[in-house]
């Protein structure tokens, strides 16, 4: 919607003015892209801009750097390409943005419109070929629809629940004269979130909060999208029940708070998968049971009811049934949840003390741990670990997919939502560096690691290149084992150790520091348990330049504890062959 | 999850333009469920076309196809018009219990 009423309305201008000045008045004021001959014209305006463009070096690298923006401010992230391959290369952005949700605008340049469809220099159809997993996408050829098409992307990917938009535009259409004309409303007939949940849903989740002895809120990613950790905060304490985050919701309830259990899911903690296991209702906020929380879905939570808040109403039962559903935005859930509970536990009150004595107990006999490497080599849990404790709570986190992923989200202590950034749906190996690039220009005053593999280093780090020339002093982490490291697991773990295709030689090819050096970056490593905090210190203390640190880490370390894909989360190991104590517990 | 395949007719009004076809099957294609027919044809207001859907599902997949369809901006309104004409929704559904 209009942020501010244009001066420009009503003037005569090209196409391409007409855009620019549209992603200024929705209220733009950084985007990520690189140009190209199809969107050309619309960067000769750009030129003017108060809008600040950042040239990456990769198209790849602006869309993940928009979503890194969007995952810190809340406000929809922006990148432009041209078309063809410029294109094509934000298709992994656009369906990693999808997949957790997040608000992105991609703008593309398509070939002049009296050439689509004649496999023109440079043609893609990108519209087709982003339909899947795009909240919705346009392709412009009159220059008259641009402000009208750009206030309805913004307004589709920041409503509901956010995603991803498209918009293609012709080269004709830029370079055309139009009359510009900033919408005063938006109306979609096809498009109307609900945001206020139904009174009545309100009231059935409370009863049914209120009868349950068991409860366990199972909070995912909406929570944070909806800003709304601290309601969600008051409703925890208020019920006293225990919380899981899911990879998504790192940060959207206090790691510190003696409620949480931790992160569910295939390396979920004890305590938070066999509270969902043994529960007798989910309090499901913002979280849609993937299959990465669930493990086989016919066994999880098998005894328990199912209250399922979420703003897209197609994710009630689309995997588990929901015995209460209530559809609308998940601050305004909670909120009116609050006074409803009160109410009814004002009538009766649930004894939880025994269900958070067993929930404790687990928590306490298995916390997440690791063993230290024989050899005395550095091991890539402590790096991490050691990363969060000296960096503290108000830095943001990236990272790549993976192991270190895993580590960073087990290791790292997150207290604040919206500093932990990652690819959880689509598992983009490379998000980290670009991400960090997006989030240090969206929270300038805040520090950001990308923890990364160096797997994923090699596929994004061109990026590092855009930060030294930008002032984008972002800090990565390369924990390198020279492998990819979590398919190795598996082939240790599935395959009988036969490591096909996983080592990538990293510590002998490339020199990550002289890599990092000749992108305008300061380069540094460490090998050895006794360097690890100077370090860390050092990186710490540079803020004029992006630091790349090399930490070469223990090949063998795996992370624990594991569900493997397709099973029973009943069948949760803590180390290799090894479950947990079951017989000790009292469930 | 198609234990009992009846088939169910929708009547799916959406928005007259380019692209609305490929973005209804293709939905329908990659969230795997069965098109058995479609039909496309005009209505009286020229911004507006009305597709017939067959979708030979039950229940619970009957309730993720519309809500999966009615996620698409360019889908105006969904009715199940099988033997009773019910009407399902019209730009939300109802999943109050």
């Amino acid at each position: 919607m209009a942020k501010h009423v244009p001066t420009a309305n009503g003037t005569e201008m090209t196409g391409a003015t007409s855009l620019v000045k549209s992603l200024e008045a929705a209220g733009v004021d950084v985007m990520f892209g690189l140009p190209g001959g199809a969107i050309l014209p619309a960067y000769d305006p750009i030129f003017d801009s108060t809008i600040r463009h950042i040239l990456v070096r990769h198209e790849q690298g602006a869309g993940h750097a928009a979503t890194g923006y969007a995952q810190v401010t809340g406000r929809a992230g922006v990148c432009i390409a041209t078309s063809g391959p410029g294109a094509t290369n934000l298709v992994t952005p656009l369906m990693d943005a999808a997949m957790d949700s997040v608000p992105l605008v991609a703008i593309t340049g398509q070939v002049p419109s009296a050439a689509i469809g004649t496999d023109a220099f440079q043609e893609a159809d990108i519209r087709g070929i982003t339909m899947p997993f795009t909240k919705h996408n346009y392709l412009v050829t009159d220059p008259a629809e641009i402000p009208g098409v750009i206030a309805e992307a913004f307004h589709i990917a920041t409503t509901g629940r956010p995603g991803p938009v498209l918009v293609d535009v012709a080269k004709d259409a830029l370079q055309k004269m139009t009359t510009f004309n900033w919408p005063t409303s938006i109306k979609l007939a096809g498009y109307n979130p609900k945001t206020t949940p139904d009174a009545q849903a309100i009231t059935d989740a409370a009863a049914l909060i209120a009868q349950s002895s068991k409860p366990v809120f199972y909070v995912g990613g909406g929570v944070i999208k909806a800003n709304a950790s601290a309601e969600l905060r008051q409703l925890v304490e208020l019920l006293g029940a225990p919380v899981v985050t899911t990879l998504m919701a790192r940060g959207a309830f206090p790691d510190s708070h003696p409620l949480h259990m931790g992160m569910p899911g295939m390396h979920g903690t004890v305590a938070a998968v066999t509270a969902l296991q043994k529960a007798d209702l989910l309090i499901t906020l913002g979280a849609r049971f993937d299959d990465r929380v669930t493990g086989k879905l016919s066994t999880f939570a098998p005894n328990a009811k199912i209250l399922h808040a979420d703003i897209d109403p197609a994710e009630i039962g689309k995997n588990r049934h929901a015995d209460v559903a209530v559809v609308g935005d998940v601050r305004e859930t909670i909120s009116a949840l609050i006074p409803a509970l009160k109410a009814a536990l004002a009538k009766s009150k649930p004894d939880l003390s025994t269900w958070l004595r067993q929930m404790n107990s687990l928590k306490a006999t298995y916390p997440l741990g690791y063993d230290l490497p024989d050899d005395g080599s550095l091991s890539p849990q402590h790096v991490i670990e050691r990363i969060g404790k000296i960096s503290g709570t108000d830095t943001i986190f990236t990272s790549g997919v993976g192991q270190h992923q895993m580590w960073a989200s087990q290791f790292i202590s997150y207290e604040h939502p919206r500093t932990w950034l990652n690819s959880g749906g689509a598992g983009t190996m490379g998000y980290g560096v670009p991400a960090a690039m997006g989030a240090k220009v969206g929270a300038p005053n805040a520090t950001v690691w990308a923890i990364d593999g160096d797997g994923c280093f090699q596929m994004t780090n061109q990026e590092l290149v855009t930060c030294a020339l930008n002032n984008i002093p972002i800090k990565v982490a390369i924990i390198n084992n020279e492998s990819l490291g979590m398919v190795r697991q598996w082939q240790t773990l599935f395959y009988e150790g036969r490591y096909s295709n996983t080592s990538l030689e990293s510590k002998r090819v490339p020199n990550f520091p002289m890599l990092a050096e000749s992108m305008g970056c300061v380069g540094l490593s460490c090998e050895r348990p006794e360097d690890l905090d100077k370090t860390i210190e050092k990186a710490m203390s540079i803020n004029d330049q992006p630091v790349v640190v090399d930490f070469r880490v223990h090949r063998d370390a795996m992370v624990w504890p594991m569900v493997a894909a397709g099973t029973s989360n009943d069948e949760i190991m803590i180390a290799r062959a090894t479950a947990p104590d079951w017989d000790s517990q009292e469930l | 999850m198609t234990t009992n395949r009846r088939q169910h007719t929708l009547e799916v009004l959406v928005e007259n333009e380019p692209g609305v076809l490929a973005r209804v099957a293709g939905l329908f294609s990659r969230r795997a469920f069965n098109i058995e027919t479609l039909n496309v044809g005009p209505t009286e207001d020229s911004s507006i076309s009305k597709m017939i859907i067959g979708v030979a599902v039950e229940g619970h997949s009957l309730e993720q196809v519309i809500a999966q369809l009615d996620k698409l901006v360019s889908v105006i309104s969904i009715k199940d018009v099988t033997a009773k004409a019910k009407e399902v929704h019209d730009t939300q559904p109802d999943y109050q219990n």
